[in-house]
């Protein structure tokens, strides 16, 4: 589904990304962890197509598609969603307007008709009630005025509308508590159906225990030096970015190694 | 003096009629010969050049071969419409149906009674040394008085419908009495025709004075739909006696001469002014808004609200000035102006003036001219809306507040998608 190949990408003068490689397959779960600055973020933001994030040399492909080449627009009618981790505020455009915007341009993409605003109603409707967001937010400013949880299950609402087939989820758990942690992890759950995949990127192993992830990766300085099953993600709990950063050399290899193997 | 004036004043000289307002026109044509003509450095003018009128020369009235057919302005509720071509009244006032305690008229049809109102009110309201009111005044061929009785409130709203008509001059007049305790709701459009030939201008000045009696409620529209070529130079002013409130929202899109002055007077105290207004530029339309509130007594209230948004090369230009006099005491005064530059070429020129000189009031004003937020453009494109849809969006959600808060959702609901039109037209180029 999703393939990065030695992905170099830097924001203004600084790289960023430094030869990042994975390969995700439908239905799979990837977690990506690492300490601040490592390029968790950056790779969610090159992967969704945001201004000033410039690909330097690597390649991804989606759905055998130069997912590079496209505008933001276009992948995300291709299928990828990216929650963000700092959902942005914009007064004036109601939820729901942009909502039903973003739908209907996914399905036109589709060849299929815009929904009627009542089906869509429905729908929306339906989303919100899944994360627990109170009706009125649909009426209110895109994430103005919203709390932080509220932003993040406001993300959810937004995916379980758009029904993407890769879903990167970026810190989608900072900032949360543990109710509303849970509430952000049924929505996933619900949407993991064998076929859709995410990346799920966190900071801390907690978000892992309410969203199983198939493999996780680490992250640091812009290249995945160490992949494995869920048990890694407990394993840098215990010890700190620390203790994967002083493999760094040795990692490197098997990082790519594993990563490779997991798609194998 | 420039060819345009000139044989304006030569027109004015022959041209007033011998009634109750003889005198004033009179007065206003001797003010206009020592009026100045604006230049780059008269400091109302200076971002608004009036080089495109100086040497225009067109038709003083509507001939068979100018006028259309009126011009369907896509309203459809109910309302008392009064329509304008090319400053020449086309609607005829004896065909209108009107609810007691509204009157409609022209000056010739006033009663003695009436015409000393009008006679003392006509020209008081504007400025006085206003050129293009001055201009009004003696050129305006056929002023007409729309009059609300004391206590009466009208749930119909008066449409002061305008089209201007490509290769013709006009000036178009009207005073409106909101009488003590009065209700009224007036919905001003200005529309330019669409011209076979696309470099035929039009010229207008429109000019409205209101004014409201004691506990008197006018719920106003002033939209400037008028573009391209057409030429308006046009003022609105209201003045407001004890407990009038105004609510006004002001709409204007560029053109390649556009000035509206709009003033507001708190003659009266505990009146209550509220304003908005919205431009939206694209190509290289200019548009001017000089709104002026005076507060000449205590405990007024002013809160105005001004948004605009220019695209490609157009330039927007806000004064907002409000004066409170020294025995402004108690006032309360909000200016708040938002700008949004879509390109690097527009140009948004903007001056909140404040003039304090009581000392016991609470007054504010900020004015801010920002880019378009590419973060906010980002996440709505993240999700699959076209950049073109997503900027539609922005925009609208910039000044959709002040839709929002018009207060006649048959005026709201008409107005959105001429505004939803505007914007995608913004966001093609």
């Amino acid at each position: 589904m999703l393939e990065i190949s030695q992905l170099q990408a830097r924001v203004e003068e600084k790289t960023i990304l430094k030869g990042l490689s994975l390969s995700i397959k439908p239905g799979e779960v990837h977690a990506i962890m690492g300490p601040n600055g490592a390029g968790k973020s950056t790779l969610g933001y090159v992967l969704s197509g945001r201004d000033g994030y410039e690909v330097e040399s690597g390649s991804a492909t989606f759905n055998g598609k130069d997912l590079l080449d496209l505008e933001p627009e276009e992948r995300a009618r291709e299928g990828l969603f990216l929650a963000f981790q700092y959902p942005t505020e914009i007064p004036g455009v109601s939820n729901l307007e942009f909502m039903k915007a973003a739908v209907d341009a996914k399905r036109k993409a589709n060849d299929m008709a815009d929904l009627s605003s009542a089906d869509f109603l429905k729908l929306a409707k339906a989303a919100c009630a899944q994360v627990n967001l109170p009706l009125a937010f649909l009426k209110r400013g895109v994430n103005e005025g919203f709390s932080g949880g509220e932003k993040k299950r406001n993300e959810i609402m937004q995916m379980l509308l758009l029904e993407p087939a890769l879903c990167i989820l970026d810190e989608s758990d900072s900032g949360l508590d543990i109710d509303a942690l849970k509430v952000v992890a049924d929505g996933v759950n619900s949407q993991r159906d064998g076929e859709r995949s995410f990346i799920v990127i966190t900071h801390y192993q907690r978000l892992l225990d309410y969203i199983k992830p198939d493999y996780v990766h680490v992250l640091s300085d812009g290249k995945i030096i160490k992949s494995g099953d869920a048990n890694l993600a407990h394993d840098l709990e215990a010890e700190g970015y620390a203790w994967i950063e002083s493999y760094t050399d040795d990692a490197q290899q098997s990082a790519v190694g594993s990563t490779t193997d997991g798609a194998a | 003096m420039n060819p345009w004036l000139e044989s304006a004043l030569a027109r004015a000289g022959q041209g007033i009629p011998a009634d109750c307002l003889a005198p004033l026109r009179q007065a206003s044509l001797a003010k206009l010969e020592n009026t100045p003509w604006p230049t780059r450095k008269t400091e109302a003018w200076k971002y608004t050049s009036l080089k495109v009128l100086e040497k225009l020369q067109l038709a003083n009235q509507i001939s068979p071969a100018t006028s259309g057919a009126a011009q369907n302005s896509g309203l459809a509720f109910d309302r008392i419409a009064i329509t304008w071509q090319g400053g020449k009244r086309v609607t005829d006032l004896s065909g209108l149906t009107l609810p007691a305690g509204l009157s409609i008229k022209t000056v010739a049809e006033l009663s003695e009674q009436e015409s000393q109102w009008v006679s003392d009110t006509f020209s008081s309201v504007k400025p006085a040394q206003h050129l293009f009111g001055l201009l009004n005044d003696v050129l305006a061929q056929d002023v007409l008085v729309i009059d609300v009785e004391a206590g009466v409130e009208i749930a119909q709203p008066v449409h002061i419908d305008h089209q201007a008509i490509a290769g013709v001059e006009g000036h178009c007049r009207v005073l409106v009495r909101v009488a003590d305790n009065a209700k009224l709701t007036v919905l001003e459009t200005y529309q330019s025709q669409p011209s076979q030939d696309a470099a035929a201008q039009s010229f207008n000045t429109n000019v409205v004075e209101y004014q409201l009696g004691v506990s008197a409620k006018l719920e106003h529209y002033r939209i400037d739909l008028q573009t391209g070529t057409a030429l308006s130079v046009g003022g609105c002013h209201v003045a407001l006696a004890e407990k009038a409130a105004l609510n006004s929202t002001l709409v204007g899109l560029g053109s390649e001469l556009a000035r509206t002055d709009f003033d507001i007077i708190h003659r009266g105290e505990f009146a209550d002014a509220k304003l908005n207004a919205i431009y939206l530029l694209k190509d290289q339309e200019c548009y001017d808004l000089h709104a002026t509130v005076e507060h000449a007594v205590p405990n007024g209230t002013t809160l105005e609200n001004v948004r605009g948004i220019a695209a490609d090369q157009a330039k927007a230009t806000f004064n907002g000035r409000i004066h409170i006099h020294r025995d402004a005491q108690k006032t309360l005064a909000e200016l708040n102006n938002r700008n949004l530059l879509l390109s690097d070429k527009a140009q948004i020129n903007t001056k909140p003036e404040l003039e304090i000189y009581a000392d016991d009031v609470r007054c504010a004003h900020g004015a801010t001219v920002a880019e378009l937020d590419k973060q906010a453009l980002y996440y709505l494109t993240s999700r699959g809306v076209s950049r073109n849809d997503a900027l539609v969006m922005l925009n609208f959600g910039f000044i959709n507040a002040l839709v929002d808060d018009m207060p006649n959702q048959d005026i709201a609901q008409w107005l959105r998608p001429i505004l939803r039109d505007r914007f995608k037209e913004m966001a093609k180029s």
